[in-house]
């Protein structure tokens, strides 16, 4: 047996943590040198003035800013709290404002309970209720995550917007218009679209894993059916609600381009001010805004791993709860509780197949009716485009171009990510943590890291350089967000797989590798092959990092051309829009077909 | 095939210690069983012989070569697991065939022809098409004992292979395993918790408690001779009396329990020393209540210099064994279990033993 062979799995790891030192680790540390102002010389002077800036200015923190400016002045601060309470109970004074920082949590809160309060329902219809297409409706619930944001929001505007389906249809009724571009509420309301299915997937996940038999316990011992439910379920929901609230808050409180697209600046977040401020040359600044973003938000992060490290994985209950019909009979529709599933169905139509079957219709409808215009003003911009003008065939290709190399390099990282932290060792915690670590941290971070880094080139002494290209930047940033996928999806697998499989193996003559390849990944190819769909998906809907890296080249992809068609008229960026709908669509087909195990993770 | 030796070996995870200073000599060709509660170390140990755990201290050797650091793949071991680990995305063909795929099968078979002799050596002939799920637990475990087997291994590891099956199962199961081992005369290391299981098969037998081995002996003496209260306790039923010496007499020696003597064959102490005894279940039998002091019921009819042990106690309860009744009484407040062939007609009875039937073990460590 060659060396290479006994040690493919160590090498393959060593691999793998090099590609997420330098392209993941090596770029958020730039953002945080920059952010700091390194100074050269030994030991480097280090300056924390910008994040005493952004920290004392009360655009960012509201009226934190006096705290930040002067954090131990404590007795004064306790004044001023005492003093700004009284005049609230006198009703002379409203809440306060805590700037950019605070509205950001705001909007993450208010999405937060958006998206439970959304996602709950299906959760019990989905676990509690027989119907048709219940097992359809239930892998639908991962489309949305893996849907660009972009064209989510794209198809927001198609149905919310001045001129929207929704409009249209007031105005055949007299009524209207309605106006909630740029509001809050329609921000939250999309959101809750991304969100609301994770909620569901998860809530409905640990349902279904209830053991039917605690339930009939609990009666056999005197407890009404609703108490059983208080007393018995809920207690076994409540730690995936809670995950699925937590993951939508990080994922909210880090919003890009939704917010960019449906509220524009004047409900900029911080993620969307940072991008506002690379626009402007600010690097300093954005740079200590990312890195005070990213501690927020990978403490959250730790706190969700710490809390989902301590439920234990709960296996599929033996004995799960039967499911009812949801439509026995139609006499049955009389139950307010099927009138309630009823009602819940028309918004789950109206929120989550609405903006995508708008934006279909939009992009086959001009102000004379049907028309196929927009699509031909694709085909033309191919055809006479200038040099500088965004044009949808490169789109297209470097869409696919960069999903199938995000493929390449995200499923083997993620593969040996997987068998790294599924093994039993001291310090796996800390190892899988850094691992994880690309999940809480926005695209923007990385994208801008990368950028200033090695797209733009670090010098390695020696007159060498470490230096890449726009495009191989863009793949590395894909892949880096997107094997974390893979490891979720394969993970949760290779854990259940008796380890006597691959001790047998071993014994009978194979190597570490060698049993991983004939035994281990055959067993969960489903969880591979879901893994790769997701990091296609993922790869092909990126903005965050490729809008960055993508700006001035010819490394546009599909959702980039999107956003740079939206500028004028709605009509291309929604043709633009569904052909990215298209390809998305295959990815979640393969995904579907498959078995993706997110939820399990 | 080779001879195991596991020298002075310890294994200790952080503060834990799983193996403290364990050492083994196993002979070529014989049938070595680890036997202990959960815990103990066996499958600690059997995986160290694997290649699965490297030893804190100490070495393992197969014949003359020193197996630190030798991965699993190299060490030319066939191991069999409690939960069978058939690969189920391959055919049971396919699952014996494995090891072929790295080691040639001997006396220049086919692996075609080595997987059908070993098939048909587990009496499992015409099902190698079959996948491992059509097949009955017993059936998968011949099937993993078949793959492990096929390379012609110089060991076989056996951990605790018949636990997930049913008792008939098993007691069918272990006798065939027993036979195949035989046949090939190849040396076996088998853990099991189930210490009848232990006795059943085994050339010799390790007791092992707390990481340590307790007692290593044929079956017959780790039953009959218990060196330690751990071994009398754990391996069959045993009742263990804890007293005084009071003084020798002839061939016997008086041990005051609780303030009686008792009667036990002479041993090696000095008055007032502390010693500890045991007597089986089955060697305990009812004696005549009323005639105290003439002499008791003895296995060979009594030719005692000294009376026999006579002790009445009061019966709690009674099981029915089918074949036996087992007894649970109290003597003097000691709980006593009585091995009887009939149910007990009263609430009292008077037991004795005969002294040659007490065996002095080693009190708790």
């Amino acid at each position: 047996m060659s060396w290479v062979e006994r040690h493919a799995l160590g090498v393959a790891a060593a691999a793998t943590a090099a590609v997420i030192a330098v392209m993941f680790y090596l770029p958020v540390g730039i953002v945080l040198s920059e952010a700091v102002g390194i100074a050269p010389g030994f030991p480097p002077a280090v300056s924390l003035d910008a994040f005493a800036e952004v920290l004392s200015d009360s655009f960012y923190v509201g009226a934190l800013a006096g705290v930040g400016a002067d954090p131990f002045a404590v007795s004064r601060h306790a004044d001023n709290v005492a003093s700004w309470a009284a005049a609230f109970l006198a009703g002379e004074a409203g809440l306060p404002s805590f700037g950019l920082f605070g509205f950001t949590a705001y909007q993450a809160l208010l999405s937060t309970v958006a998206s439970v309060a959304l996602g709950l329902p299906g959760a019990y219809v989905l676990a509690r209720f027989e119907f048709p297409g219940r097992r359809t409706i239930r892998s639908l619930t991962i489309l949305p995550f893996i849907l660009p944001s972009i064209m989510v929001a794209i198809g927001f505007i198609a149905m919310f917007g001045r001129r929207g389906v929704v409009n249209d249809l007031l105005a055949t009724v007299g009524l209207g218009p309605i106006d909630v571009m740029g509001t809050l509420s329609i921000v939250i309301v999309a959101h809750a679209f991304y969100n609301a299915p994770l909620v569901t997937r998860v809530t409905a996940a640990a349902w279904e894993s209830v053991d039917a038999r605690t339930v009939e316990t609990a009666r056999s011992l005197g407890a009404s059916r609703r108490r059983a439910v208080l007393d018995v379920v809920a207690p076994q929901l409540l730690p995936a609600v809670l995950t699925g609230a937590l993951l939508t808050f990080v994922f909210t409180f880090m919003t890009f381009p939704i917010v960019l697209a449906l509220g524009g600046l004047r409900l900029a977040t911080v993620e969307v001010w940072v991008y506002n401020l690379l626009g402007n040359m600010n690097y300093r600044e954005a740079a200590a805004l990312a890195t005070l973003e990213t501690a927020l938000s990978l403490a959250l992060t730790y706190a969700y791993l710490r809390y989902e490290a301590r439920q234990a994985a709960g296996s599929r209950g033996a004995n799960p709860l039967q499911r009812v019909p949801l439509f026995p009979s139609l006499g049955a529709l009389r139950s307010p509780v099927r009138l309630g599933v009823l009602a819940y169905a028309a918004v789950v139509v109206v929120v989550f197949v609405g903006p995508v079957l708008s934006m279909v219709w939009t992009s086959v409808t001009g102000p004379d009716g049907l028309t196929l215009a927009y699509y031909e003003f694709l085909v033309q911009r191919q055809a006479e485009g200038s040099a500088v003008q965004t044009k949808p065939w490169p789109a297209v290709r470097n869409s696919l171009t960069f999903g199938v190399a995000t493929l390449a390099v995200a499923l083997p990282m993620g593969v040996a990510a997987a068998v790294v932290t599924t093994r039993k060792f001291r310090g796996r915690a800390v190892v899988g943590a850094l691992a994880m670590g690309p999940i809480a941290v926005s695209g923007i971070v990385t994208g801008v890291g990368l950028l200033l880094g090695p797209v733009f080139g670090i010098p390695l002494g020696g007159g060498w350089r470490l230096q890449v290209t726009g495009a191989t930047a863009i793949v590395a940033a894909h892949a880096v967000a997107a094997y974390p996928f893979v490891t979720r999806s394969v993970a949760p697998l290779l854990g259940r797989l008796d380890p006597a499989m691959v001790e047998s193996a071993r014994a009978l003559g194979a190597s570490r590798a060698r049993a991983l390849v004939d035994v281990e990944l055959p067993l969960v190819a489903a969880g591979v092959v879901a893994g790769a769909a997701f990091a296609f998906a993922i790869s092909v809907g990126e903005f965050d990092s490729t809008v960055i890296l993508a700006e001035g080249s010819q490394s546009y992809t599909m959702p980039v051309a999107v956003e740079r068609y939206r500028g004028r008229r709605l009509g291309p960026a929604t043709a633009m829009g569904t052909v990215l709908l298209v390809v998305t669509s295959v990815s979640f087909v393969v995904i579907d077909r498959l078995g993706g195990r997110f939820e399990r993770g | 095939m080779v001879d195991l030796r596991v020298d002075a070996v310890s294994k200790r995870y952080g503060e834990t210690t799983a193996l403290a200073d364990v050492s083994l000599t196993i002979a070529d060709g014989e049938f070595f069983t680890l036997v202990g509660p959960s815990g103990c170390g066996k499958t600690t140990t059997l995986r160290a012989v694997a290649g699965f755990e490297s030893p804190t201290t100490g070495e393992i050797r197969f014949g003359d070569r020193e197996m630190t650091g030798v991965p699993p793949e190299d060490r030319d071991v066939g191991i069999v697991f409690q939960s069978y680990a058939l690969f189920p995305h391959m055919s049971v063909a396919e699952n014996v065939a494995y090891g072929l795929r790295f080691r040639d099968p001997p006396d220049g078979q086919s692996v075609d022809e080595r997987v059908a002799d070993l098939l048909d050596l587990v009496d499992l002939s015409g099902t190698g098409e079959r996948d491992p799920s059509e097949l009955s637990g017993g059936q998968q475990q011949r099937v993993a004992l078949a793959r492990a087997l096929a390379p012609n291994p110089q060991l076989l590891l056996l951990d605790e292979p018949m636990s997930a099956l049913d008792a008939r199962l098993r007691e069918r199961l272990r006798q065939q395993v027993k036979q195949i081992q035989s046949d090939l005369g190849i040396t076996t290391l088998y853990v099991t918790h189930d210490q009848e299981e232990a006795l059943a098969v085994s050339d010799r037998v390790a007791v092992m408690r707390d990481g340590r081995v307790e007692q290593v002996g044929t079956p017959q003496d780790v039953y009959r001779r218990p060196e330690t209260r751990f071994v009398a306790e754990f391996v069959g039923e045993n009742n263990v009396f804890e007293g005084r010496v009071a003084g020798h007499a002839g061939e016997t020696t008086t041990v005051t329990v609780d303030g009686e003597d008792l009667l036990i064959s002479r041993v090696d102490a000095t008055e007032g020393e502390s010693v500890a005894f045991c007597v089986r279940p089955e060697a305990l039998s009812v004696v005549d209540g009323a005639a105290d002091g003439s002499g008791g019921d003895t296995a060979d009819g009594g030719t005692l210099d000294a009376p026999a042990n006579r002790l009445p106690a009061d019966v709690e309860y009674a099981e029915f064994l089918g074949e036996a009744v087992r007894v649970h009484a109290t003597w003097n407040g000691r709980d006593l279990v009585v091995r009887l062939p009939n149910e007990p007609d009263d609430a009292a009875l008077t037991v004795g033993f005969d002294p040659r039937s007490a065996h002095v073990v080693e009190g708790d460590r």
